[in-house]
């Protein structure tokens, strides 16, 4: 195994420079690129690499995400390791292929700079793109920090490319805080990405190749056997590979942090939660800030802690009621919004893997940071007292919105 | 497979009866006078002429007939020998000639018939009308047959359909190192792509969407390219999938000069869900969509022509072609496939459409050739280096409506309609001359 | 007991059509071609010409031998066929193990008439039926002078032909009036008879030969010719003696249907053996003819390998064409030979100085048939303006005056 002997090269980039400087050290084979706010410096940061000879790979510059995705799967037919990143509208264009690559068992990367949807028009961040496709069979990984991003590209592709998987993965930074967000951020040498990754593994199970004659996708269904049941395996297929994903992603992060000395928590991470008797759980940027938060309620003596989710879909169910098995209260805090619920999306999944756990306790859905809104330390501030209220069956548990009155 | 064989073609039509072919043939062969040729021009007694020439048969009932085994089919020329010195005068070949095509000639004292002069008949080069030619195209079809067909037998097209002679002629052509694309409609819809678990085709094969067949191509031969392979990216696509909503990918692939060979088969519309209509449906037309009532007349407007779109992309090549010029479309498709090495090759194929268009299906090359005789489908290639060139150019076109009359979705169509499809056909042709670039009509670029 | 899909037995025209048609449909098929003889397959036509030496016998053959192997075809020479199990599928040779088949076809042939003449039995005699006989009779005939020729039909009359170039003096006897009757009516034979009577050729028309006494025939009136080469060319008929006991239904030759079908399912008869459904007259009859054994050998081949494209046998069209000394005669049809049919009409023309004569058999604008001595005629079209009964009404004068010109330009109007 290699690992980092060496003091890391450390270098200050925003989050889009650190995305595209991950992708490239498990370099891609073929890059499509579509420019769209807060993503096109990602985009722009891989064209340069490419110019400049740093990055050896295809670039294919297409005329909208829809071919974007269409050539990267094409490419991915053929056996190449693929990346491109979108948001917002740029995800909604690509939405046809989106749909498909996961039936498709492609392993493909594709980072969404998340942002908020139209309509009213907005070029801001908020977690609505990635949210409206969390149903659709790809992997997400949503990352907190700059440094994250990075490593979290790396392992995306280990994790989809793992033979128990075989699935895409978006890796879905913040729009703005992280996008543009500038850090601190450590950059692994070449040679141990390398090993980390491993040879390539794209098309084994499905392609598009001359000395391996095959058909890719031919119709499958109608009302004749084996059609249905035949599609319906390949759909438990799918459903059966997320099922190993989470224990293939905990798998990679175990391994990175190895090689790395940088351990991120694989599925959910649990912050102060020894003894906590209510819980905030947070997804992406916002969790620094609700970190900040927890750690001033620690200091006054309020049992408080927080559970992040990294992994999104497949939903950590397990963790996630194993972490909340001890609170009394939880609010759960969304940057997008489900139509459906009135409510967030992660405080569904939430609330859906306690019922199912048998565990009853008040939730709140806390809505905040649409179109590029702030939550800011005393936002969670205000939000762990409401959660204590719960606990104590003070308050509604109905929606709250956070921004609502900035 | 069997081999086809070159042949001398009579076009009557042009025959004035001069005889000089009857003459070159004693000349070519030593004889007396007209009696000893091999090809005798007959009148038929209504100012036109007819021919007696040996038809070099496949299963010649001349040779079924010779007792001595002096008549044989040669294998390499097609030609039916003929052994004098096994011939013993029975005159039975003669019995089973329906053609006078083997005949006695008391003069000579055997039986004489034409052998083609070894592949230079005298009688084609005399003929001073054109009433003659030697075809030569089965030198295409064999070297077409000799290669692999790269689908899989019985594909369930519509009787009548022409995309399925296309696409196995293409691929035969292109051969197995090749990735297809075909996205939904009739190529798939008979089974290309196979069904449940199985394929339709010994080369890999896949459904893009119907919207995305350029750019999945396009990442395909990236990624070949870039491991130093020459796999061919076919795209076997129809006009919705190209015209309609595959068109922004196409035209970014075009842009981008992706080396990709794109061949649409252009039915007029989405023919594989029921014939509706898709932006290259022709004015006029009955679809099911654009139907014919008080109200509506078909479609109200015109088609979009795609080939010349693709030729305003200065695509490396555009041509359009039509399966009764099979000679055509495999130079175009030579052509194409060598020009989709290095960029962007687009064939715009015609496919008249037996089940949509509502015409017989036994008559579907015969549209195919009206639409080519009406200048209706006028058939030229494009190089951004040489401009347009006219390949088959239709000199004195018949009218547009021998082309409409023969096709049912245009029988509701008022005068006014045909006038305008006339007038449209007419503008294109005279839209398209201006790119010929040797007319001086366009001034050279390069 | 060997196991075939396709048994085949006979190795002439019909039974070689049938294999090749066979073949276009079923490439893995078991085939087997079985022959009493012991030659690669020839045409009992061909022998004439062996005789005179025009025909090589080494180079005869309608097939060689690669051929067989690149069919796939095992080809049995020296077997004769003598018996067929129907109901056990089965046929049993001589010389050679019984073969199980599923499909038979019966190509046999036909064999020389022997007339029961007083004192035949005693004379050494030829018949010309094999290549065998042919080569027996090429090399008496180096030693003969005198010939006699029994039967004026066209393997007698080639055969006569031959006999004089060879420089024998020739009688022929026929007990009709004329020679080659059936094909020919007596004008058209008059030109023929012309033609061997001006080579010396002693021509006994309407005679019976009474005894044949060593080296000489006499003749119903009394007279003699005397012989030392005798050949007997009295007419073919089928040998059938195999199939009994099979119950495959005969008359003259094995009943078939426009398939080729006997009245057992999957054994079929074609050639000379076959008695199927004439196109110009009522009944079934033996065609004993080139052409005839062509086509039905192909339908055969066909319907034995459930070829799809199949056309019933329209019917044998009587058909000849022969040359004798450089001229030429052709037979077509009906109506040129015997009476004229009820409502058909004839026209003839004959030219003295050119030895020529036509005859045209018409009914209904259709021709019925048509018999040229040395009139230049296509016998393939006018057999087709037969079978398709072309509607000759339009060009009616003109395809009188030139048939050959006439009916060129239908056909070729046909073919497009």
């Amino acid at each position: 195994m290699t690992v980092q002997t060496k003091p890391n090269k450390v270098i200050v980039c925003e989050g889009n420079e650190a995305a595209a400087r991950g992708v490239a050290l498990a370099r891609p084979d073929v890059v499509s690129v579509y420019p769209i706010t807060p993503q096109s410096s990602l985009v722009e940061a891989l064209s340069q690499m490419i110019a400049d000879g740093e990055l050896d790979a295809e670039l294919i510059n297409a005329e909208g995400e829809h071919s974007v995705l269409s050539s990267l799967q094409g490419a991915c037919l053929a056996g190449a390791r693929t990346y491109t990143a979108t948001s917002a509208q740029g995800l909604a264009f690509m939405f046809e292929p989106y749909i498909r690559a996961p039936g498709l068992r492609l392993p493909m990367v594709l980072g969404i700079v998340t942002r908020d949807v139209l309509s009213p028009q907005c070029v801001w961040g908020g977690h609505q793109d990635a949210m409206l496709v969390r149903e659709c069979g790809w992997i997400q990984m949503y990352c907190e920090t700059v440094q994250e991003i990075l490593d979290t590209n790396i392992m995306a592709y280990k994790v989809a490319e793992h033979p128990e998987v075989m699935l895409p993965v978006n890796v879905c930074h913040d729009g703005n805080y992280l996008s543009f967000g500038i850090a601190r951020c450590e950059l692994p040498e070449q040679g141990l990405v390398d090993d980390f990754l491993g040879p390539k593994s794209i098309n084994w199970h499905v392609a598009l190749d001359p000395e391996r004659p095959m058909a890719v996708d031919p119709l499958t269904g109608g009302s004749n056997n084996p059609g249905p049941a035949m599609f319906v395996r390949y759909r438990m297929g799918q459903t059966e590979s997320m099922g190993r994903a989470l224990r293939v992603i905990s798998e990679v992060h175990t391994d990175w942090g190895k090689r790395t000395g940088r351990h991120h928590a694989p599925l959910i991470e649990e912050y102060r939660m020894e003894g906590a008797q209510v819980a905030l759980v947070t997804i992406g940027s916002m969790t620094g800030a609700a970190k900040d938060a927890v750690d001033a309620a620690r200091d006054s003596g309020q049992a408080v802690g927080l559970v992040k989710v990294k992994t999104y879909r497949p939903f950590p169910a397990q963790a996630m009621t194993k972490a909340l098995a001890n609170v009394k209260a939880v609010g759960v805090v969304d940057r997008s919004v489900s139509f459906a619920w009135n409510g967030g999306p992660v405080y569904q999944d939430t609330l859906t893997a306690l019922a199912l756990a048998g565990q009853r306790l008040p939730i709140q859905s806390m809505i905040g940071g649409l179109a590029g809104a702030d939550i800011t330390q005393e936002h969670f501030e205000r939000a762990i007292a409401r959660v204590f209220g719960l606990a104590k069956g003070e308050g509604s548990t109905e929606t709250h919105w956070m921004n609502e009155k900035d | 497979m069997g081999k086809a064989f070159d042949s001398i073609v009579f076009h009557g039509k042009n025959c004035d009866g001069c005889g000089d072919c009857v003459t070159a043939c004693v000349k070519a062969k030593g004889g007396s006078d007209a009696l000893s040729s091999r090809i005798k021009i007959l009148p038929d007694g209504a100012g036109g002429f007819e021919l007696a020439l040996c038809r070099q048969c496949g299963e010649a009932k001349c040779v079924m007939n010779c007792p001595s085994g002096a008549l044989t089919k040669n294998g390499d020329s097609g030609v039916i020998d003929w052994a004098d010195d096994k011939c013993v005068n029975c005159l039975l070949c003669t019995v089973g000639c329906a053609y006078g095509g083997i005949t006695y000639e008391a003069q000579i004292g055997h039986v004489i018939k034409c052998d083609q002069c070894g592949g230079q008949p005298a009688c084609v080069a005399a003929c001073p009308h054109d009433a003659l030619a030697f075809s030569t195209i089965a030198g295409i079809y064999n070297s077409y047959g000799d290669k692999e067909d790269m689908f899989a037998p019985g594909l369930s097209a519509c009787q009548g359909c022409n995309s399925e002679l296309l696409i196995r002629h293409t691929m035969r052509r292109i051969g197995p190192n090749a990735v297809v694309a075909a996205p939904p409609g009739c190529i798939p819809g008979m089974g290309t792509v196979g069904y449940n678990g199985k394929t339709g085709a010994k080369v890999p094969i896949f459904h893009p969407l119907l919207t995305n067949t350029s750019s999945m191509l396009a990442g395909i031969r990236r990624y070949y390219e870039r491991q130093g392979r020459d796999v061919t990216v076919v795209a076997l696509a129809g006009d919705g999938g190209t015209v309609d909503v595959g068109f922004q990918a196409l035209s970014g692939a075009a842009e981008r000069g992706e080396h990709i060979l794109y061949i649409c088969v252009d039915n007029e519309g989405y023919m594989n869900t029921g014939m509706q209509s898709s932006g290259s449906t022709n004015y006029g037309s009955w679809t099911s969509t654009t139907p014919v009532g008080p109200s509506l007349k078909g479609k109200r407007s015109d088609g979009k022509n795609l080939p010349m779109v693709m030729m305003m992309h200065n695509c490396a090549y555009v041509a359009t072609a039509s399966l009764s010029h099979m000679e055509d479309y495999y130079a175009k498709l030579d052509q194409a496939l060598e020009t989709s090495k290095n960029g962007f090759a687009y064939v715009h194929v015609y496919a008249p459409c037996p089940s949509g268009w509502r015409f017989h299906s036994s008559k579907t090359i015969d549209i195919c050739r009206l639409g080519v005789e009406t200048n209706f489908i006028p058939l030229w290639e494009f190089t951004p280096k040489g401009g347009l060139r006219f390949t088959l150019p239709t000199e004195n076109p018949r009218p547009i409506t021998d082309y409409l009359k023969a096709i049912g979705k245009y029988r509701h169509l008022e005068p006014a309609q045909i006038e305008h499809i006339q007038h449209l056909a007419d503008e294109r042709l005279s839209l398209l001359s201006k790119f010929v670039r040797d007319t001086g009509a366009r001034p050279a670029a390069e | 007991m060997g196991e075939t899909n396709y048994l085949v037995v006979g190795s002439s025209h019909a039974a070689l059509e049938a294999v090749h048609a066979i073949r276009m449909i079923d490439a893995k098929g078991s085939v087997a071609l079985v022959t009493r003889d012991a030659h690669l397959p020839y045409s009992p036509t061909v022998l004439p010409y062996v005789v005179s030496g025009r025909s090589k016998p080494e180079r005869v053959a309608l097939r060689d031998e690669a051929y067989f192997k690149t069919m796939n075809v095992d080809f049995v020479r020296g077997a004769t066929l003598v018996g067929i199990d129907a109901k056990n599928r089965t046929a049993r040779f001589e010389g050679q193990p019984a073969r199980k088949f599923d499909k038979l076809l019966l190509a046999t042939g036909a064999q020389p008439i022997i007339p029961p003449i007083k004192g035949l039995d005693k004379v050494p005699f030829h018949v010309l039926r094999s290549l065998d006989d042919a080569l027996g009779l090429r090399k008496a005939m180096g030693q003969a002078k005198r010939a006699v020729v029994l039967g004026a039909g066209l393997i007698g009359m080639h055969a006569a032909e031959n006999l004089v170039e060879a420089g024998l003096a020739i009688g022929i006897v026929e007990m009709q009036g004329q020679v080659l009757p059936g094909y020919f009516d007596a004008k058209a034979s008059g030109l023929i008879e012309k033609a061997f009577a001006a080579h010396k050729v002693t021509l006994k028309l309407g005679r019976k030969a009474q005894e044949i006494k060593s080296g000489a025939v006499v003749l119903d009136d009394g007279s003699e010719l005397p012989f030392d080469l005798l050949l007997v060319s009295t007419g073919v008929k089928p040998e059938l003696g195999y199939l009994e006991g099979s119950g495959v239904a005969t008359e003259r030759g094995i009943l078939v249907d426009a398939r080729m079908n006997t009245n057992v399912e999957g054994i079929f008869a074609a050639g000379d053996v076959a008695q199927a459904k004439l196109f110009q007259a009522e009944g079934t009859g033996v065609a004993g003819i080139l052409p005839a054994a062509v086509e039905q050998g192909r339908i055969a081949g066909m319907a034995m390998a459930g070829d799809r494209a199949l056309k019933p046998y329209p019917g044998h069209v009587s058909l000849n064409t022969y040359t004798f000394f450089g001229q030429q005669a052709i037979s077509v049809g009906a109506g040129v030979a015997g009476p004229v049919p009820a409502g058909a009409e004839t026209i003839e023309r004959a030219d003295a100085a050119k030895n020529a004569y036509l005859r045209l058999a018409l009914k209904d604008n259709r021709l019925l048939g048509a018999v040229g001595i040395n009139v230049s005629l296509d016998p393939g079209i006018l057999w087709q303006l037969i079978l398709r009964k072309v509607d000759l009404a339009p060009v009616m004068d003109r395809f009188q005056a030139d048939p050959l010109a006439v009916g060129r330009v239908l056909m070729s109007r046909l073919w497009r």
